[in-house]
Parts: C-alpha cells; structure tokens; sequence
C-alpha cells in the first residue's frame, strides 16, 4: 500500500512540473529547458530556510515560490530577447549556471553533499510525516496548481497565449505586448515549478544538486511530449503514463542497475517514436514548432 | 606561470576546437543542433576503448576503427532520425527532441554494455618535452598538432574542393543549393560524416589523456555549441577559434578563481554572446532583412 502512495506522490510532483511546463510548450511556444532550474531552486529555498532558519514549511513555501518567481525574471528578460534555437540555447546556457551554483556555492547549498535532514511540512501542530497524509497535501498541492493553469488558459488570456504561439507577429499587430505575455507565463510557470520543488524537498527530505540537472529538464519535457501538449489533460496522461513504466520493469523482476538504463531507453525510444509519427503526442492539441 | 596556462588552454582548447568544427559544419549545413553529436563523441571514445583494451588491437588500428564509427554513427543519425523527419516536413522543435532522444538512447546503451565508472587507457605519467618555460605533455603536444593539421585540411577543403563548396552553399542558402543541383541527400551525409569523424579525433584525444565515461560527450558538445556562438556561428573556421578562447578562458578561470567556477563563466559567456553579439567574433552583423 505504501508503495502505491509513493508512486501516486510522485506522480503528483511530477504533474505540477509537467502543468507548469505546458504553459510555456504548449499554450505559448516556448521550448524551455531549464525548467529542472526553477524545480531546483524551490526545493532549495524551502530546504534551507526549514533546516537553517527553522521556518515553518507554509511560510517557507510561498518564499520559494517567489524566489523561485524572481530569478526567472532574470533568466526571462534576456531569454525573450532571442528567437527559435538561440532561445533554446540561451534556456540549456541558465539550466547549466544554475546547476553549477548549487553545486560549487558550497557554503550556501553545501555542494554535492546536499542538504540532509530536510524536515517534515507541519500545520497547527500536525505534521506531514505519514505516507497517506503527505499523499494528500501533494493532491491538495497539484489541484490548486491545475486549477490556476486550468483557469488561465481557458481565460481571455489563454486565448491570447495561444494567438502567441500560433502567429506572434499576428498577435503582435493586435496591440499585445508579446515581451510582457510571454514574461507573465514564464514566471507563473517558474513558481508553480518551485512549488512542485518543495514537495519534492520535504517529501524525499534530503536533496542534492543531482535531482536537477538538464537531464532532468529534458524528462519534464519529455513527460509533456509523450502525453501531449497544449491542453488540460496531455501532461496529465503523459506523467501518469511515463511514471508508472519503472514500476511495470520492477514486477517484471528486471534488476535495479539495468532498469534505470533500460528506462532511459525506453522514454527515448518513445520519445523518437512520437516525433515521428505523432509529434502532439498521445492526447495533445499543439503540434511542436 | 602565465605562459604554461596558455599552452594549456590552447591544447584543451585544440580538442574543443575539433569538436566544435564538427558540430558547426553540421549545425550550418542542416540548422540541427544535433546534441547527438556528443553521443557520437562518447560513442567513439568507446570504441576505442572496447578494441584497444578488450580486443588488443593496435593503437593505431583501435582509433581507425573509433574514427570509422564515429562518422558511420553520424551518417546512421542522419539517415535513421534526421531525414525521414525532413521527408515529412517536420517542424524545428521535432529535430532537437530526437536529437536528445537518441543522445539518451546511446548513453544509456554504452552504460549497459560498458558500465558507469570511468575507465582509463593509459595509466602511470606520460613522456614531457620542455620548451622554455612551459612543459607539455606528449598527448597535449599532439593535441595542438593534431589539431592544426586537422584545422588545415577542412579549411583547404571547404575553399578547394567541389564538395566543400557545396557544403558552403547549402549552409549559405539551402533553396539556391538544390536549384542549382547540389545533391542535398549526399551533401547533409558529408556534412555529418565530416563532423562526426572531427568529433571522434577529440574523442581519441581525450581518452588517451584522461580515459572515458558515458558522460563526456554531453559537457564537451555543450563547451561546442558555446564555442561555434562565439566564433561565430555562420563563419565555419570561427569553431576553432571560439574553442580556442575558451580553453584559454578556462584556465585562466582555473588560475584566478577556480576549477569550480569554470562551468559558470562558460555558461555567462554563452548568455552574453547571444544577447549582445549573436553573430559571434567574426561573424558580420546583418540586418533583420538579411537573416
């Protein structure tokens, strides 16, 4: 029983990351990745202010949050700048000088060594330790992020986003300030990205910078790839789905160090299998740019 | 002090410089940015390793053999992944993802077959030679060498010779090189051929320095993308020096700060090229009309 309550935790976590992401990928054309960064930089924040400062996790969180909204603002006002693969580019460039700080400013994130001992999430003296009840607060979590993305793409804005990514220059002549748009949906994504972070933090309550490299960037994408972008339930279908194949390698007894290649491989596979023959994915509405 | 940094940023430099020639022939010719490049690096390094440890072959004939199936891995890439995409007239982002998609593949194929853990082909210390002040290794020595002659020869066919012409054209203008019968099919293996087998050269290098493991190819070809941006990117000899300065710049990093920080100011290079000078070194700048 508690192992199905792990998985469906993590398929939570991950759920924020792939929602968050199909803001930018799918509603507004932005092939980012450097989204592991911002996942990085929640987890950080929250970790270091509950183990160093002793703050409460519901105040820790909404700190992350806008921290997490405050650097993306550094890596989106330059980022918005340059188009197609210098944009991409300039994504993998942040992703890369993330990763090196949290690596190499060891007096601040303690390096490789990481940050151990990451406390529980406690609210008016309960606390956040057993399986089922951090189940639920990771759903309360993923719901109030779906209903927030749910409820800015089906807005007037959404349409707006989808205007920019299907024809910038078009939405440009309607009197949108793309820059603007375009920075709005970054940061929001950014900070739903440091929410998932900090489940993830007090969750596995020990992090390193490990959990958040490109590699990591390029599976949240592949997550909303597979299940399909630019509406409500791909990223839903393509986490769920890409989440559970481990699982269904580990009742097939493969061993543990040839099922984390075999994996890899297998979502690889997959990945270039869609790219073929169906680049929207399983159950999604844009067609990649 | 000086001095040896400088010999030692030009031969780290000298393998970047390889790899990024590679990646730039490809990435002009086909506007892909083909991060399997660094998998077909890896890969080579691999080979190498497998007939020279594993086989015993001869050095020599081990890294004919890696060089071989570098350039065989890059024109399979392109003829397995890349060209039916084009025949279907995929979209820019499709191309990136698959190139991603068979960069994970590969590696974690390599680390199945060969293993995680860094395996090494030479141990104990190698010959030194002295000049003046500054002491190189015999495999930093032929890195500079190696890369020099390599560096002469694509310069020289890329000026001299039909097919090198041609590869220019289809980077300089793809629709004006198929109207004027440039055989694209043909030109796009050639340019992954050609890169690919530059790719392997820095590979052999490296692993003959300072051995291998399944992820050395993803840090070089990022130190490649950022070395073709600064040199500039529609300028193909611009790799080379954009590598060049950046081997540089990382043992300056390395001296003045250190070899922490090396991966943080590369990246800020990047950031900083792209925003303000995108058309790199010695690239011209261009009106918006003219991109």
């Amino acid at each position: 029983m508690n192992y199905l309550f792990h998985i469906l935790i993590m398929i939570n976590i991950y759920l924020i990351l792939a929602f968050s992401l199909n803001l930018l990928v799918g509603y507004t054309g932005l092939l980012s990745l450097c989204h592991a960064a911002f996942y990085g930089i929640g987890a950080y924040i929250s970790a270091l202010l509950m183990t160093k400062l002793g703050v409460n996790f519901f105040l820790a969180l909404p700190a992350s949050i806008l921290g997490a909204m405050l650097l993306s603002l550094l890596v989106a006002i330059p980022s918005f700048r340059l188009k197609g693969d210098y944009f991409i580019l300039a994504t993998v460039g942040f992703q890369m000088i993330v990763f090196c700080l949290l690596y190499n400013w060891i007096d601040l994130t303690s390096g490789p060594y990481g940050i151990p001992g990451i406390p529980n999430p406690s609210l008016f003296g309960f606390e956040f330790s057993t399986l089922p009840s951090y189940l639920i607060l990771s759903l309360v979590f993923a719901g109030v992020c779906f209903f927030v993305m749910r409820k800015l793409v089906l807005s007037p804005f959404g349409r707006v986003l989808k205007a920019v990514r299907e024809d910038e220059l078009a939405a440009q002549a309607l009197g949108k300030d793309i820059f603007k748009i375009k920075i709005f949906v970054f940061v929001i994504a950014s900070g739903m990205a440091a929410v998932s972070g900090c489940l993830f933090a007090h969750y596995v309550t020990y992090i390193d910078p490990t959990s958040f490299t490109l590699e990591e960037s390029i599976f949240i994408i592949t997550l909303i790839i597979i299940g399909g972008t630019g509406n409500l339930k791909g990223p839903a279908v393509g986490t769920v789905f890409l989440l559970i194949i481990p699982e269904i390698l580990r009742f097939l007894r493969i061993p543990d160090e040839v099922a984390a290649n075999l994996r890899q491989m297998i979502y690889a596979i997959l990945l270039i299998g869609f790219m073929y023959f169906r680049p929207r994915g399983i159950a999604g509405e844009y067609k990649l740019e | 002090m000086f001095f040896q940094l400088l010999a030692n940023g030009l031969t780290s430099g000298s393998v970047y410089a390889l790899v990024a020639l590679g990646f730039g022939l490809i990435y002009n010719t086909t506007g892909i940015i083909h991060f399997a490049h660094g998998i077909v690096y890896t890969a080579s390094a691999y080979i190498l390793y497998h007939c020279f440890i594993n086989l015993h072959l001869s050095l020599f004939a081990s890294i004919a053999l890696s060089l071989t199936g570098a350039s065989l891995l890059g024109i399979l890439i392109e003829i397995v992944i890349y060209a039916p995409l084009r025949k279907k007239g995929a979209a820019p982002a499709t191309y990136i993802i698959s190139s991603l998609a068979v960069y994970i593949l590969i590696q974690n194929l390599i680390a199945l077959i060969f293993g995680n853990e860094t395996k090494i082909l030479f141990s104990g210390v190698g010959k030194t030679y002295q000049l003046g002040s500054i002491i190189l290794t015999q495999i930093q020595l032929l890195e500079g060498v190696i890369f020099l002659f390599l560096f002469i020869i694509f310069c020289l066919f890329l000026t001299g010779t039909k097919t090198g012409i041609a590869l220019r054209g289809l980077a300089s203008n793809p629709n004006l090189a198929v109207v004027l019968g440039i055989d694209v099919t043909k030109a796009r293996a050639i340019a992954f051929g050609l890169g690919s087998f530059m790719a392997g050269t820095g590979a052999a290098l490296v692993s003959l320095d300072v051995g291998i493991d399944t992820n050395m190819g993803l840090d070089i070809f990022l130190l490649a993308i950022v070395a073709v941006i600064v040199g500039g990117v529609k300028v193909l000899p611009g790799a080379a020096l954009g590598g060049l300065m950046l081997g540089i710049i990382q043992n300056l990093v390395i001296w003045q700060a250190s070899a922490r920080w090396m991966d943080l100011i590369t990246f800020l290079i990047l950031i900083f090229f792209l925003l303000f000078r995108p058309e790199g070194i010695l690239g011209r700048s261009r009106r918006v009309e003219e991109a």
